[in-house]
């Protein structure tokens, strides 16, 4: 039953992140939009490139999809209404998260063409600069709540949440989030302006529409686990706890497309580097601080 | 009601209605030839709701803005084949669609025509997506076609991938130009859908099968065969000391045997580097060891059986051992040498060793000869060994190169150029700029006709061409025009000027993924272009706040600085912004009583560029305001014979005009822009940057390819 509902839940968050996201990028709000284009694009042809790597061309969005799910099933919408409360939750999300890359490489690399291989090279390129920026404030939050298990997680922070107990955690886990879901500013495995769409340059029709919906997924996925982590999950007064998560959840994803609407493309090098030296470092500090705090101040 | 080009093979009722329905309302459209000609011609894609595809693969309207130049309509051809049914085309102004099919809507050259055309395919596409019979198309410009071919056998030939007839071996992919060279026929369902970024398309394209071509095929090599029997015994291809009185497989390698006749023939085909593994052969071993195959040693298996690469039965160790240091050369990379070829020979592997640059990666690099170090597995290919002969980058790491054709409508890059990235990774090895040929001006015709071809023919600046056939055929003529229609008239190129900047301003953004600003500044363009004096003053705040946000956005700093840059430019605003104060504006009198001073700046890189276009489109607003009237240049009366020359600040830097007037017609004319001197600065400019850097840079150029070689 919950799976059920958790399920439609995420439907209804992708349906209103696709809303969010073609507002950001064509300047229009259409509530109707995402569903005509989906059916749009499961009308149209499905082209297979000439000499493609077929295996990886038609699994890789399925796989994109995989990982999207698997990450989601970890995160609680309520008490109790969660897909599987493993006791190893957050790392959970880690290990779902690492297919994103390796989906992202085969759909790049599948087509057998240059734009798609560039992007998914790209994305492996920075892979450093946005997975440790997702462990390592996952690590810090794990150690104020003594536990993996994002229910745990989200029940530590009642006193407080955790975007101010450690906001430079926060902000990271926020740019890394941005960084695995390839949102703009960080678009690069998929860049309009510099790869004619990238990864996604050779889909077309429902494959695309796969690809399309998983990147959804994610987007939403990550978005619940930075509510999650950070801004109490379901905590919050009057409301039930899954309108909190709901609401908490749109309001992070709409920050995230705005944001991406408003700054230019990143350069891989200067990303890298910004991740490398300072957002490792500062990921560094915040577990030092929050372990500091967590041994002095009992909240 | 009309057919659509480009609908999808299928009949339109339930499901497929409410798709179609779907469809008429999300129209993406892939402009050609590109949002900045577009702009430039007056249309507003934005205001009339239309949303851009990146990539043609993702678009459903091919929306062609007016005229095009023949190359670019080929290409446009190859756009069109890459877009996946149901496809249409809307078609604005008189344009000659070369290749293309006729469009599905034409309509005039206008935001008036751009919204009732959209309106036409939409009723188009919610009628007709789908249609029981749909029509082919082949872009002549994709003569490259992949077929399949066995590398023992070269006359083997085969639409489709599969097995050698005669030997077994799997086929293997070569790409040939032109249309069936073999003489048969069967390519009436491959749509060739070429890449844009040049990797060839897609078949699988609700294509009819060409089995029955490929049955034909088979059937007249074992006519061949059949013949040579009479007279023969049988050889096998691989191991020439295996004979026998009827047909059969080889017992060493299962091939088929051939009547010795034709093997003898192979021999004279090339392939005397398989005699290399005659030379090995050794007395018939028993199957005891592993199994390996006598092309792939690194294919081994515990049990007798087929190669999983090229389908050859696999052979025992022991007899394959000496193939293993033959020296195939690669099967599949360009690079490779005729050193790296082995024994020589190999004519086959030779003829599909020109593959496309993209399918390199699944190339197994040269199986070389690998020396036998203790400790490692023979047949380990150390990485030094894998890429051998291959390029090697400034940094020491040795990758595979590839070119990758970018543009003429690249998203990113100004529209028409077309440009061949030689990328090492992400970041560019070389680059090479396609010319874009421009249709020819006319010569024989009365000024006026002149003056307006020529504003057609670079359609990023038309006012200023205009301006500068008005003054050459002033020079050649002897006449002035009144002060104060000389001052209006140097406000219409300033208007122009402000425009064009704003119109760069709005690729650069979308370009670097900033969409609000871009639409923001191409809206402001539509504003300018066309605006009265006082109207541009109206506009002058809102300019300069956008001018403001442009400059101050956050992280456009490190998106910009220190990228392209370049000093050893000598004209136009890429110059001024590295601190040259070349501006054929100073000097000129009608500028002077206007209070012109060039600006510049210094550094030179991209982010100078985006602060001296900002600053010129501020001093143009000031020169409007100084001189108080636009007025568009017009063509004076023209009468007996004269030569003329001048030179005009256009938005890009001087353009010089040579025209020769004949008994009151233009009779030749010479036309110098900045274009060509900027663009071969490019590919030095570019070399070694981030491919994301690259095109940052070349979009801070600016360049006009359509202003090219008159």
């Amino acid at each position: 039953m919950s799976i059920a509902m958790i399920l439609l839940a995420l439907a209804v968050g992708c349906y209103a992140v696709a809303v969010l996201e073609s507002w950001a990028v064509h300047g229009r709000l259409s509530l109707t939009r995402p569903a005509t284009s989906a059916l749009a694009l499961l009308g149209r042809e499905q082209i297979m490139p000439r000499t493609p790597d077929r295996l990886f061309f038609e699994s890789g969005p399925v796989l994109l999809l995989v990982a999207g799910l698997l990450s989601v099933a970890v995160i609680p919408l309520a008490p109790g209404l969660i897909i599987t409360d493993l006791a190893i939750g957050a790392l959970f999300l880690n290990a779902a998260l690492a297919y994103v890359l390796v989906a992202l490489i085969m759909a790049g690399w599948g087509p057998n063409g240059a734009y798609g291989m560039i992007g998914g090279w790209r994305f492996l390129g920075q892979f450093i600069a946005y997975a440790m920026l997702i462990v390592m404030p996952i690590t810090a939050v794990a150690m104020r709540a003594e536990s993996l298990s994002t229910t745990q997680i989200v029940l530590s922070q009642a006193a407080l949440w955790n975007v101010a107990y450690q906001p430079i955690g926060f902000v990271l886990f926020v740019i890394a989030a941005m960084g695995v879901a390839w949102l703009p500013p960080i678009d690069l495995p998929t860049g309009g302006g510099d790869l004619a769409g990238g990864v996604e340059a050779e889909y077309t029709g429902a494959r695309l529409a796969v690809l399309r919906l998983a990147r959804l997924v994610i987007i939403v996925a990550l978005a619940s686990a930075t509510v999650t982590f950070y801004l109490g999950g379901w905590l919050g007064p009057w409301l039930p706890g899954w309108v909190w998560t709901a609401l908490k959840t749109l309001a992070v994803a709409a920050g995230m497309l705005a944001l991406g609407s408003r700054l230019p493309r990143l350069r891989e090098a200067k990303y890298l580097e910004l991740s490398w030296k300072l957002g490792i470092t500062l990921a560094l500090a915040n577990i030092f601080l929050v372990g500091v705090i967590a041994l002095v101040v009992p909240i | 009601m009309m057919d659509l080009s480009g609908a999808r093979q299928g009949l339109l009722r339930g499901f497929r209605g409410l798709v179609a329905g779907a469809m008429a309302r999300d129209l993406r459209a892939f402009v050609i030839p590109g949002e900045d000609i577009a702009n430039a011609r007056g249309l507003d894609l934005d205001a009339a709701g239309l949303i851009r595809a990146v990539t043609p693969r993702h678009a459903n309207v091919l929306l062609i803005a007016g005229p095009l130049p023949t190359a670019l309509a080929d290409a446009a051809s190859v756009v069109w084949a890459q877009m996946p049914r149901p496809r249409c085309i809307l078609a604005l102004g008189e344009v000659d669609l070369g290749p293309l099919p006729t469009a599905d809507v034409t309509a005039e050259m206008s935001q008036a025509g751009l919204i009732s055309g959209l309106e036409d395919l939409r009723k188009l596409l919610r009628n007709g997506a789908f249609a029981p019979d749909i029509t082919e198309f082949d872009a002549p410009a994709l003569s490259e076609r992949i077929e399949y071919t066995c590398p023992m056998h070269p006359e083997v030939v085969s639409d489709e991938p599969g097995k050698c007839p005669k030997c077994g071996m799997f086929l293997v992919e070569r790409r040939v130009s032109g249309a069936a060279s073999h003489g048969h026929e069967g390519h009436e369902g491959h749509e060739g859908h070429e890449g844009h970024e040049g990797h060839e398309g897609h078949e699988g394209h609700e294509k009819s099968s060409t089995g029955s071509t490929q049955a034909e095929k088979a059937h007249h090599h074992a006519d061949a065969v059949t013949s040579a029997e009479a007279s023969t015994s049988y050889v096998c291809p691989m191991h020439p000391e295996v004979t026998s009185d009827t047909p059969g497989s080889c017992p060493k390698c299962g091939m088929d045997l051939v009547p010795q006749a034709e093997a003898g023939e192979h021999a004279h085909q090339g392939h005397h580097a398989h005699h290399g593994h005659g030379h090995h052969a050794k007395p018939a071993s028993e199957p005891t060891g592993p199994y390996t195959c006598p092309m792939h040693p690194e294919v081994t298996s515990e049990t007798p059986g087929s190669c999983p690469k090229c389908g050859m039965d696999l052979v025992p160790q022991a007899e394959a051992g000496g193939h293993a240091h033959s020296g195939h050369g690669s099967h599949k990379h360009h690079a490779h040498t005729p050193a790296q070829e082995g024994q020589g020979g190999h004519a086959a592997h030779g003829a599909h060793g020109q593959q496309d640059a993209h399918s390199e990666h699944h190339g197994h690099a040269g199986h070389g000869a690998a020396p036998d170090i203790p400790g490692i597995e023979p047949h380990f290919m150390s990485m030094v060994e894998l890429t051998e002969g291959k390029p090697v980058s400034p940094d020491g790491l040795v990758m595979e190169w590839i070119d990758a054709p970018f543009g003429p409508f690249f998203p990113g890059l100004p529209s028409g150029l077309h440009m061949v990235l030689t990328l090492d990774g992400d970041s560019v090895a070389g680059a090479e700029i396609r010319g874009m040929e421009a249709a020819a001006l006319p010569s024989g015709v009365a000024l006026e006709d002149f003056a307006a071809s020529l504003a057609d023919a670079v359609p990023l600046s038309p006012v200023a061409m205009r301006e500068l056939a008005c003054r050459a055929a002033e020079a050649a003529t002897g006449q002035t025009a009144p002060k104060d229609v000389l001052t209006a008239r140097a406000a219409a190129v300033e208007r122009e000027r402000i425009a064009s900047h704003l119109n760069w301003l709005a690729g650069l953004a979308r370009q670097a993924g900033l969409a609000p600003l871009g639409r923001r500044a191409a809206a402001m363009e539509h504003r300018v272009r066309t605006a009265k004096a006082d109207e541009v003053a109206e506009q002058a705040t809102s300019i300069t706040s956008l001018l403001h946000v442009a400059l101050n956005r956050s992280l456009m700093g490190p998106k910009l600085t220190g990228i392209g840059t370049l000093q050893g430019a000598s004209e136009g605003p890429v110059a001024r912004a590295a601190g040259h104060a070349s501006d054929a504006r100073h000097g000129d009198g009608v500028y002077d009583e206007l209070g012109f001073e060039p600006i510049t700046q210094d550094e030179g890189d991209a982010m100078a560029r985006l602060r001296q276009r900002c600053a010129e489109i501020a001093q143009s607003l000031d020169l409007i305001a100084e001189a108080g009237a636009i007025a568009i240049p017009v063509m004076p009366r023209a009468k007996g014979d004269g030569h003329g020359m001048a030179t005009l600040e256009t938005p890009r830097g001087p353009a010089t005009l040579h025209l020769t007037l004949k008994g009151g017609m233009v009779s030749s004319t010479h036309l110098t822009t900045p274009f060509a001197a900027l663009a071969a600065h490019v590919p030095d400019l570019i070399k070694q940057m981030e491919l994301a850097d690259a095109l940052t840079a070349i979009a801070s150029l600016d360049l006009d390819p359509w202003s090219a070689s008159q």
